[in-house]
């Protein structure tokens, strides 16, 4: 396994999801590289084995990069024209931090169920008295990154 | 990492689910916090960063507590 072509498909990874705002599926990463979809399973894997990336190894889809999510979630980021899914409440503001982006942001309070809304304006963040919970400590964190 | 409107909510999250109480942070903190843990995310030179480059970005955060530590500790 070559670590510059890792590297190489991990920014092809995010740089899909900028633009589109989904994962590209391996046959897709296959298909840009010019190798057999086996070999970019295999980068898939190793990306997923160093927490660059974090697979549904069932499918082979990419369910997390961080900050942005394979799947919908009830954290939206509206930004550059596009609807983007985080995967919880710090990586919806990672989103606009790894664009470089103002955005606007739909999510919900994990216990009321209510609507919250809030924007990044010029580097500025409006709605200042929500909060975030981190229910386990930094050691922890890649016991169950789902959970986490 | 879950979103709050209030102490409040918190509280009954946890009481609901039995899990004890983690670490609160507003959500400027973690504005704070995210730009400058993704603010290189997309480029091609990002190859992760190490424990000790993670424990940095907790450090200019301001975030210093145990909870923030790469290893438990009692």
């Amino acid at each position: 396994m070559n670590d510059t072509h890792l590297w190489q498909i991990r920014h092809f990874v995010y740089s899909h999801f900028a633009d589109t705002t989904l994962a590209p599926i391996v046959d897709e990463t296959a298909a840009h590289f010019n190798i057999s979809t086996q070999e970019a399973t295999g980068y898939y894997k190793e990306l997923h084995n160093r927490h660059a990336l974090f697979l549904d190894l069932d499918s082979m889809s990419v369910r997390m990069a961080n900050p942005f999510s394979g799947i919908p979630t009830d954290f939206k980021v509206h930004a550059n024209g596009k609807t983007y899914y985080a995967n919880c409440a710090w990586d919806m503001l990672g989103i606009p931090a790894a664009l470089h982006t103002d955005a606007v942001i739909e999510a919900v309070c994990t216990e009321s169920g209510e609507s919250v809304q809030l924007e990044i304006r010029d580097g500025e963040i409006t709605n200042n008295q929500l909060l975030v919970h981190f229910p386990l400590p930094f050691a922890r964190w890649y016991d169950d990154l789902t959970f986490t | 990492m879950l979103l709050f409107q209030s102490e409040e909510w918190i509280d009954k999250w946890c009481k609901r689910n039995n899990l004890a109480r983690g670490e609160v942070l507003t959500i400027q903190q973690v504005w704070e916090l995210s730009k400058l843990w993704y603010h290189n995310r997309l480029s091609l030179e990002y190859h992760g960063r190490s424990i000790e480059q993670a424990q940095e970005i907790f450090n200019r955060a301001g975030l210093v507590s145990k909870f923030w530590y790469a290893v438990s500790q009692t």
